[in-house]
């Protein structure tokens, strides 16, 4: 079915494609329309949303109902991201699944509440003490507002990991022509939670391998299930033994960085002879992609690399993109945050950054001029 | 308050509830503490509360699936280990945010939050939120008066005088008073004890009990810093209340309904067995072609208003119109977020092939309604191009740009449909003249997503636009 409709629209229908049933969150633009169409829709599907006292309550409401066995969704902009933050720190520690929408905003601090920008973008993966890993996703178009949210939803669950949507206002709140149900069918079937046995005694944080990801027990299930914020032991119980630490943290580490290939998401467009790459992700990816289109249709040549996963870097992908070129661009409504993380996959490639922060839609003339591809 | 004698030990329920295991109690809800001892130092209250809190279950009797022991950070917060059920151990100050997630996910579990008053403070907006909405949660807040974790430092309830390690002079802060603090949100349960109260078990009990938030104030002996600095005692605690006008015992009990249960009987269906079919109100025939267009060539439209004139709306319509002609549309909106004044103007794009950069460098077609929506765009109608066309409400005068402009009666046109009709007719005047796509597809989108009162407006506007010259 052909409608017209946003990015935020998109994200509320992914999420009750993928069988979320609670959602929490607090109002802030962009991002409200998330909010207000969840607890529109969840209630007369049997689920639960609430508008929270603040993003702090609201993420932990998520965390202590996502143990229960419910999929949870929150969403927020930079200001609750902020907020966020030491949860982040817990739903690693304690291996939540959770799906956390960031419709960014120009920051920082409060900035232009109504406008757009990627000025998340490393923030998203270094937000929370600790430095370790989690996934982030960022759609260029209302149908991939869609089809990451879904993706977004199975890689929580099969990763005991948050994941989250870099989204942003210029996606978020645009309007466009889009088939979600085409979308739907295009998308696997939505993953379900991996249980433990309830005939079997149940350790939270159990593996047989650091990069292996054990089943969850809900929280008022079968068995007694233990959580906690502390360095813990598989079993949940706190420990001060270093060897046992050194283990869950390579577990956290290696649970989403060993699988770095499987959870890339990313659409390369190469043509021959081209010694320039034009790296892009989020709305931008259609000003690079027109930028490239113009391009050639100059006489000029340069490749496309649209990276939809952020973090694990794809470095495989951009590695393969890479060979042969002697310059690689990269625009982003920020000033330069991701060119840096290209810059130390470049090996040897010249890295220019063309980032703008004027609150408007980085344009395919400004990435053509400022990125020297004519 | 005057310190008087050395710290004594508090009364020990534990003591008595080991002494009493003749058969007929229910087992313990704590693991066995000859191989887990509890960790407190010798003296301190949280023993007490601890062995309460566990014959306050034992009263309840639920299975230990079906409770949740969720602690806060502070000496209290290493407790949740000895309790043979669900415990969550969260970040400081958030336990209350996790014991809601939990039980509005999951409504007939047992939730107890055990927290100190360190939480309290950091955390009070959630105290405040959980008992206005009367979730159900039993939060037992061990008071001893400081931060005894982190070297005994000034709490939100540190009397005013005491000394702590952060206030070594004295406290100059006033003592957050938690009952009356709570009381005017007429939660389920309010009541404060301390560790040297016989009640204390069953007072938790009576709060386990109750049906939506309680909360039990139970003033705590601190032995390594509180007590010792300030000479608080089982003889002083008393009079501390009464120094304080924080008297001993229940200070409320509300009817009002428990949330997550109340959520459910107000916002389910009463049937959520069918879920089938449930989905987030899509339009029922969506937005298929009905009509054609020879569109050639990706075409910007920028229409400049104010608020109230419903611009998103009409934006909205022109794009879905353009769909239902086969064409691809992109609409961004630009408004304050004072959304009742000021300008409102709104981007769409239309294209026969997919649209990739959503952006308007350069719209081929202006709308300008209003002064607000003149002024919004003042930069953007100077770097027009020549051949752009600005169609303008004519009593706005001269407009600024090379583009051609052609002022219009705009608003007198709207006046014999609708005041608030002005942007149907404007779009109107759009696709009269510049023939994007047909007029029947706009009328049908506006019957498809509009209620027929608003889209009966929007149609009559639209052909007034048509037809005026």
């Amino acid at each position: 079915m052909i409608e017209f409709l946003e990015g935020n629209d998109a994200v509320v229908r992914a999420a009750l494609d993928a069988g979320c049933t609670f959602f929490a969150g607090y109002p802030i633009t962009p991002a409200t329309s998330i909010l207000t169409g969840m607890m529109r829709a969840l209630p007369e599907r049997g689920g639960v949303a609430v508008q929270c006292e603040d993003e702090i309550a609201s993420i932990g409401v998520c965390i202590g109902a996502a143990m229960t066995g419910q999929k949870v969704l929150t969403a927020t902009s930079g200001p609750g991201m902020s907020l966020y933050s030491e949860n982040l720190g817990l739903a690693q520690m304690g291996e939540t699944p959770l799906v956390i929408v960031d419709v960014q905003r120009q920051g920082p601090a409060t900035g232009s509440a109504t406008k757009g920008a990627d000025g998340d973008i490393l923030f998203l993966r270094w937000g929370t003490s600790g430095g370790l890993p989690l996934i982030v996703l960022s759609p260029e178009s209302v149908e991939e507002c869609y089809t990451l949210t879904r993706a977004a939803f199975d890689l929580a669950e099969r990763f005991r990991t948050p994941v989250i949507l870099a989204s942003q206002t210029e996606v978020g709140l645009t309007r466009e022509r889009v088939d979600l149900e085409a979308a739907a069918v295009a998308c696997p079937p939505p993953l379900s939670r991996a249980l433990a046995p309830a005939d079997q005694p149940y350790a939270p944080h159990a593996f047989s391998h650091p990069a292996e990801v054990g089943p969850l027990s809900p929280i008022g299930g079968s068995h007694l299930v233990r959580y906690t914020t502390s360095m813990h032991d598989e079993r949940a119980f706190l420990t001060s033994d270093p060897e046992v630490i050194a283990r869950m943290m390579e577990h956290l580490e290696r649970k989403i960085l060993d699988h770095t290939d499987e959870i890339a998401l990313v659409d390369y467009d190469p043509q021959d002879g081209a010694t320039t790459l034009l790296l892009a992700y989020g709305v931008v990816a259609r000003s690079a992609r027109e930028a490239a289109a113009r391009v050639r249709a100059q006489g000029g040549r340069v490749s496309l690399l649209v990276l939809k996963t952020l973090f694990p870097v794809p470095e495989s992908a951009i590695r393969r993109a890479l060979l042969g070129m002697e310059r690689v661009v990269v625009p982003e409504m920020n000033l330069g945050q991701y060119a840096q993380v290209v810059r130390a996959h470049a090996a040897g490639a010249q890295v220019t950054s063309v980032g703008q922060m004027n609150t408007e839609l980085l344009s395919p003339d400004t990435i053509i001029r400022e990125g020297g591809l004519l | 308050m005057s310190p008087k004698e050395s710290a004594a030990t508090p009364a020990a329920a534990g003591a008595d509830a080991a002494a009493v295991s003749g058969g007929i109690r229910p087992p313990s809800y704590l693991v066995d503490e000859e191989s887990m001892p509890l960790p407190f130092c010798p003296g301190c209250g949280h023993t007490t509360v601890t062995h309460a809190l566990d014959r306050a279950l034992q009263m309840l009797g639920r299975p230990p699936e079906r409770v949740v022991v969720v602690t806060d950070i502070g000496c209290v917060g290493l407790t949740d280990r000895h309790f043979r059920t669900n415990a969550f151990h969260g970040l400081h100050g958030r336990s209350i945010t996790y014991a809601s997630g939990i039980k509005l996910a999951d409504p007939d579990l047992t939730v107890v939050v055990v927290m100190g008053d360190g939480g309290a403070g950091i955390g009070g907006a959630h105290l405040l939120a959980a008992a206005r909405r009367n979730i159900g949660i039993t939060v037992v807040l061990a008071n001893n008066f400081n931060y005894g974790m982190t070297g005994g430092q000034l709490s939100c309830t540190t009397p005013t005088g005491a000394l702590t390690a952060t206030c070594h002079l004295g406290n100059l802060e006033a003592p957050l008073d938690l009952m009356g603090t709570l009381r005017p949100s007429r939660p389920s349960f309010l009541a404060r004890t301390s560790v040297f109260s016989d009640d204390l078990a069953s007072l938790i009990a009576q709060g386990l009990n109750a049906e939506g938030f309680a909360l039990l104030d139970v003033w705590d002996l601190c032995v390594a810093y509180y007590a010792s600095q300030n000479k608080l005692t089982r003889a002083t605690i008393e009079g501390m209340m009464a120094d304080l006008e924080m008297p001993a015992g229940i200070h409320y009990q509300g009817t009002r309904p428990e949330f997550a249960h109340a959520y459910r009987d107000l916002y389910h269906p009463t049937d959520t067995a069918d879920e089938e079919g449930m989905c987030l109100s899509p339009p029922e025939l969506g937005l298929a072609p009905v009509a054609e267009s020879a569109l050639p060539a990706r075409t910007g439209i920028l229409i400049a208003g104010a608020a109230g004139q419903k611009i998103r709306s009409l934006a909205t319509l022109l794009g879905a119109g353009a769909i239902m002609s086969g064409l691809y549309a992109t609409q961004k909106d630009d408004y304050p977020i004072t959304v009742q004044t000021g300008h409102s103007a709104a981007e769409v794009i239309l294209s026969p092939e997919p649209i990739t950069y959503t952006g308007s460098e350069d719209p081929d077609i202006v709308l300008i309604l209003s002064r607000e929506g003149r002024d919004r765009i003042q930069k953007k109608l100077l770097g027009l191009r020549p051949e752009a066309r600005v169609y303008v409400e004519e009593s706005l005068g001269n407009i600024d740009t090379p583009a051609r402009v052609i002022p219009l009666d705009l608003r007198g046109a709207a006046k014999s449909v609708h005041r608030l009709a002005i942007g149907a007719v404007g779009a109107g005047v759009i696709l009269g003249r510049e023939g994007l796509y047909p007029q029947e597809a706009f009328e049908e989108a506006a019957h498809r997503l509009q209620k027929e009162r608003v889209s009966e407006t929007n149609i009559a506007g639209l052909r007034e636009g048509v037809g005026l010259r």
